[in-house]
């Protein structure tokens, strides 16, 4: 919340937040994901147009942090391809630019060719 | 003189906890079993036969006059007592500001109890909660199911037996291995840049 507003502001290095999947680059998993939710999560990433990218935010998204129950998934990257893992409990609103930084430099990287002309 | 008169008549004076559980004890004789009390506070056990019965008194009696359901749950006395579940109803009266607790001794082999939705329509997800988390069986629920585990799921997670990191992964909840199980055969089509 705080890195979308205006005393950091993701704006400025061109990140902003969108509706709907569907019009997205890449999704931030920001939280705790249950099983019962992990196949809701998954759907919205299929729903995300390729070239996309998934952003593990906080421990719970990336390890399950301190919660090893029964219902609680043991880090997204189970049933998610995730490109960074930010972490933190929560993570500082400088981390999780930090983390968007890096996955620009990895874009950035990239040599394959998505089509003829990129 | 005359203003505190009528302050008096607005504001009805609150009871005491332990004379609530005194009145339940006496409408009630045969169904209370124990009334214990910690810290200015009165629980009252009862049997679970008559739990309608009592509750319904306690909402209607004029003196009493407890309307409002603070809260239901159950707790799980696993090898601490002989009678394994408690179900747990916190009532408040919002005319007079006293509060009771009234806990319902339900045991293992028959995890039955009487629905208060008749009583207050707000028991309705608290019980629905209580079944999906200790498996009690509220009979004359409106609509029995779980609330917060998926209604495919197996077991009652916060049952004392009921191991903490649940059951073997190849003995998960379907739902969630066919996520996992789908997303290793969509892998290959992800893109590498």
């Amino acid at each position: 919340m705080a890195v979308g507003a205006s005393h950091y502001d993701f704006d400025r290095f061109g990140i902003i937040f969108r509706g709907s999947p569907r019009q997205a680059d890449c999704v931030i998993v920001a939280g705790t994901v249950t099983k019962k939710m992990a196949p809701v999560v998954r759907r919205v990433y299929d729903q995300i147009p390729e070239p996309r990218y998934v952003v593990a935010m906080g421990s719970c998204a990336c390890t399950g942090g301190v919660f090893k129950t029964y219902s609680t998934v043991q880090g997204c990257d189970s049933f998610l391809p995730v490109d960074v893992y930010v972490p933190g409990c929560p993570p500082r609103p400088e981390t999780l630019l930090e983390g968007m930084m890096m996955l620009q430099e990895k874009i950035r990287k990239e040599q394959a060719r998505w089509s003829p002309w990129r | 003189m005359a203003v505190t008169e009528v302050r008096l008549t607005l504001q009805p004076a609150a009871l005491a906890p332990v004379a609530i559980a005194e009145i339940i004890k006496e409408k009630f004789p045969t169904q209370v079993i124990e009334v214990v009390e910690f810290r200015d506070q009165a629980s009252v056990i009862v049997k679970k036969d008559q739990i309608v019965a009592i509750l319904r008194f306690l909402h209607d009696d004029p003196i009493l006059s407890l309307n409002h359901l603070q809260d239901l749950t159950a707790v799980d006395y696993l090898k601490k007592k002989e009678i394994r579940f408690e179900v747990v109803y916190n009532l408040y009266s919002i005319r007079y500001r006293h509060q009771i607790r009234i806990r319902a001794q339900v045991p293992e082999n028959d995890p039955k109890i009487d629905s208060v939705v008749s009583i207050w329509s707000g028991a309705d997800w608290h019980e629905r909660e209580c079944f999906d988390m200790f498996g009690i069986h509220f009979s004359g629920h409106p609509d029995l199911r779980r609330i917060l585990m998926p209604e495919d799921w197996e077991g009652f997670p916060l049952r004392k037996d009921y191991p903490l990191k649940g059951p073997e992964f190849d003995k998960d909840w379907p739902g969630f291995t066919d996520v996992v199980k789908r997303s290793k055969e969509l892998r290959e089509f992800e893109w590498e840049g």
